[in-house]
């Protein structure tokens, strides 16, 4: 009896992958290192939500989703995992996606963690995982996640997507040039847009997210002669399609090369201080900066009402206010949530 | 940079206090009063020496009632937890630190009646209400701040305690705003429990501070252990300062704070405090001619410490602040400063301030740079 059970599931198992270990890269081998394998998914907004989907269906044994932030109206347009119960509700997005995963394939364990990626806790989360998917939508936090997966040798797949653009680049510590060979100075605090300032098409996030997720799989079955050697770019309005070789690594790459953690030893990351008696939070860049006020009042007058003067800029985003000074620190009224002014700071202001 | 926050940490420390927790830290490093080698004695003299200097400060014939802290906030929870009993009523005022103002809350949840008078709007105390609280019934001790740390306004510390002894009750002064600015001495000011920090205006490093204990007040220590002495006996020695500072104490600090208060001796206590009467005072008479800044406090340098509070019409102070550091490179705090009570009497809850503390390290040209950034900040609508 017990044996019949056993074989009606394998059959059932058998059945829902069937499309999948057919394919000649995966075969029932391939499928079961799926099942066996971990993935960390940092970051569960547009990519991660998506990226998570796919995952799940394709039958990763175990995903871990670490999200600091709430489901938001705004999110439905391109997050796929999450519908309108969870905005209303303002359910954490890893605590949403583990519920949607739990309908779409209960077979998948998904472990959610309603935290911010810190210096902190990074290596805990990258040490248990076999490959790191990249969700997140700032470079502070990819570049932590660089340090650590470099550090502990762990496998990532970076992907980025704003407005009709995307990218995504495979990282595997040892063989491949790392995130910071590739980038070794993050974009000025403020220079860059966010998708909350220039806007984002789902059908970029999408194509990234399914590359990212190819990627993923081509780990996990340990496919590495398939893997796509260096940073792919696109414009799915534009039709432009980019595929940059493989770049080298950098022998002097702070992270790869000289093994400098910097990010992970929390050297540069920005900081974040509640503010004695006050409903507000400040975060500071990690170095010291001039901001360009006027240039951030043009970017941010996409958003919403934009005030400003020679000193700060302020703008208003739900029930926060967040004013930003010259030197690029951000107080940020209404919260007392760390991970919450970090999580604004990095939309609007751009880490 | 210009750093106008002395009332939070003083700022920069004398060079003398880097330079002796790194020569303890090299030669003299061992566990105070615990071993007889020379390490171990080194350790004890040096923590013995900034002991009696501390004594010396604040006029303390027994060196042994003070006993150290890691700060004023410890140093005033090792005197109300230690002398206060369910029953017992204590005074204290509507201008204190959340440093006395939690733990007479906390203490007042078990049993111990808080009476609170209420200060004026610039931070002074009525001693006609003083005496009316303490006649109200049995008063076992007065609490009190010597100077608001959010207005600097300086309260009658020997009125206080002569009202306070006349009706039998004992007087703590949490001298966190003043130790190291004013001239503090126990027996002439009556005070019994002194709360000091080691790193305001002592110039010392942070982790330190003391408490002075009079000989007329027994605490019963909150934290029990190893003191160096009488270790046979499984109870808690009853001598100063050991029944008050078991564990090993903070060596290091101690010795940057024996080296800061060397630094104040030299300098002259009332030396310092002129020099801070004349920022002060320059400061306020320019703040005076700013458009649309309030000051709050008294206003005059006389009846303060160097610890100026404002509000800009038109701005949070939260955003003065930040403004103030990002555009002209001055450090200076909002908001509550830890002093919710004191702000509901000022007015300002639960905004706050923008406080602007200078130290005996200021120097005009820092005062006239802050004027000079605050009015072009008035002038600008936030």
């Amino acid at each position: 009896m017990k044996r019949r059970e056993q074989a009606t599931s394998e059959a059932a198992e058998r059945d829902r992958y069937s499309r999948q270990s057919r394919f000649w890269a995966i075969g029932p081998a391939g499928q079961e290192r799926l099942r066996a394998g971990r993935v960390l998914v940092i970051g569960c907004g547009a990519l991660g939500s998506v990226a998570v989907n796919l995952l799940a269906r394709a039958g990763v044994g175990q995903i871990t989703v670490v999200d600091r932030d709430f489901v938001e109206l705004s999110n439905l347009q391109r997050q796929l995992l999450f519908d309108e119960a969870d905005a209303a509700a303002g359910t954490p997005k890893a605590i949403a996606a583990a519920r949607a995963v739990a309908r779409i394939n209960s077979e998948v364990e998904v472990r959610p963690f309603v935290a911010d990626v810190t210096p902190i806790n990074v290596e805990q989360f990258v040490a248990r995982a076999d490959v790191v998917l990249d969700g997140t939508d700032n470079f502070e936090t990819r570049y932590l996640v660089n340090d650590a997966c470099v550090k502990l040798g762990i496998p990532w797949v970076y992907g980025g997507a704003i407005g009709s653009t995307g990218m995504s680049m495979t990282i595997v510590p040892g063989e491949t040039a790392c995130f910071r060979c590739l980038f070794p100075t993050p974009p000025p605090v403020g220079a860059m847009e966010t998708c909350d300032t220039a806007g984002v098409l789902a059908a970029s996030v999408v194509t990234v997210a399914a590359i990212e997720c190819a990627e993923v799989m081509k780990l996990l079955v340990g496919d590495r002669t398939s893997l796509s050697r260096g940073l792919t770019a696109f414009d799915v309005w534009t039709n432009d399609h980019l595929q940059a070789d493989g770049k080298l690594r950098d022998p002097d790459c702070p992270c790869c090369g000289q093994r400098r953690f910097e990010y992970l030893d929390a050297l540069v990351t920005s900081r974040t201080a509640s503010l004695c008696g006050r409903d507000a939070v400040q975060v500071s860049p990690g170095q010291p900066l001039k901001l360009d006020l006027a240039d951030l009042v043009r970017k941010l007058e996409a958003t919403g009402p934009v005030t400003s003067n020679d000193y700060l800029v302020r703008c208003l985003v739900d029930r926060h206010e967040i004013t930003i000074f010259a030197d690029g620190r951000a107080i940020i009224k209404g919260t007392t949530d760390l991970a919450v002014a970090r999580s604004l700071y990095a939309r609007y202001v751009g880490t | 940079m210009i750093y106008l926050d002395n009332a939070a940490t003083s700022f920069p420390k004398p060079p003398a206090v880097a330079e002796s927790i790194v020569d303890f830290l090299e030669h003299s490093a061992g566990n105070p009063g615990r071993s007889g080698h020379a390490l171990a004695i080194a350790a004890q003299a040096v923590v013995a020496a900034t002991r009696s200097q501390l004594a010396a400060l604040f006029g303390v014939p027994d060196p042994a009632r003070i006993v150290f802290a890691l700060n004023a906030t410890d140093a005033l929870n090792t005197a109300l937890w230690g002398l206060l009993r369910p029953g017992d009523r204590v005074v204290t005022t509507s201008i204190e630190h959340n440093a006395v103002a939690r733990p007479l809350h906390a203490m007042a949840e078990r049993g111990i009646e808080v009476t609170r008078v209420a200060c004026a709007a610039d931070g002074t105390l009525n001693l006609d209400d003083l005496d009316r609280a303490l006649r109200s019934g049995p008063v076992r001790l007065v609490a009190m701040c010597h100077a608001s740390n959010v207005c600097g306004t300086i309260l009658p510390v020997r009125e206080a305690a002569q009202r306070a002894h006349e009706h039998g009750a004992l007087f703590l002064l949490d001298a966190a705003q003043t130790a190291g600015v004013l001239l503090i001495d126990v027996i002439e000011m009556g005070i019994d429990l002194l709360a000091f920090p080691g790193h305001k205006a002592l110039l010392g490093p942070t982790g330190t501070g003391g408490l002075y204990v009079g000989p007329s007040v027994r605490l019963t220590p909150m934290r029990q252990g190893g003191t160096g002495t009488r270790s046979a006996e499984e109870q808690q020695p009853d001598e100063l300062p050991e029944a008050l500072e078991a564990g090993t104490p903070n060596t290091v600090g101690i010795a940057g704070l024996g080296a800061a208060l060397g630094y104040l001796q030299q300098r002259g206590q009332p030396a310092i405090r002129a020099h801070e009467v004349a920022l002060t005072t320059r400061l306020i008479d320019g703040l005076m001619d700013i458009p649309g800044l309030r000051i709050h406090g008294t206003g005059d340098p006389a009846r303060q410490v160097a610890t100026v509070s404002v509000s800009l019409e038109g701005w949070e102070p939260v955003d003065v602040a930040a403004a103030l550091d990002s555009s002209f490179g001055i450090a200076v705090r909002s908001g509550l400063h830890c002093a919710p009570l004191a702000h509901r009497t000022l007015g300002t809850f639960p905004r706050g301030t923008v406080r602007l503390s200078p130290g005996c390290f200021t120097t005009d040209d820092d005062v006239d740079q802050a004027l000079a950034a605050l009015r072009k900040l008035a002038r600008t609508a936030a």
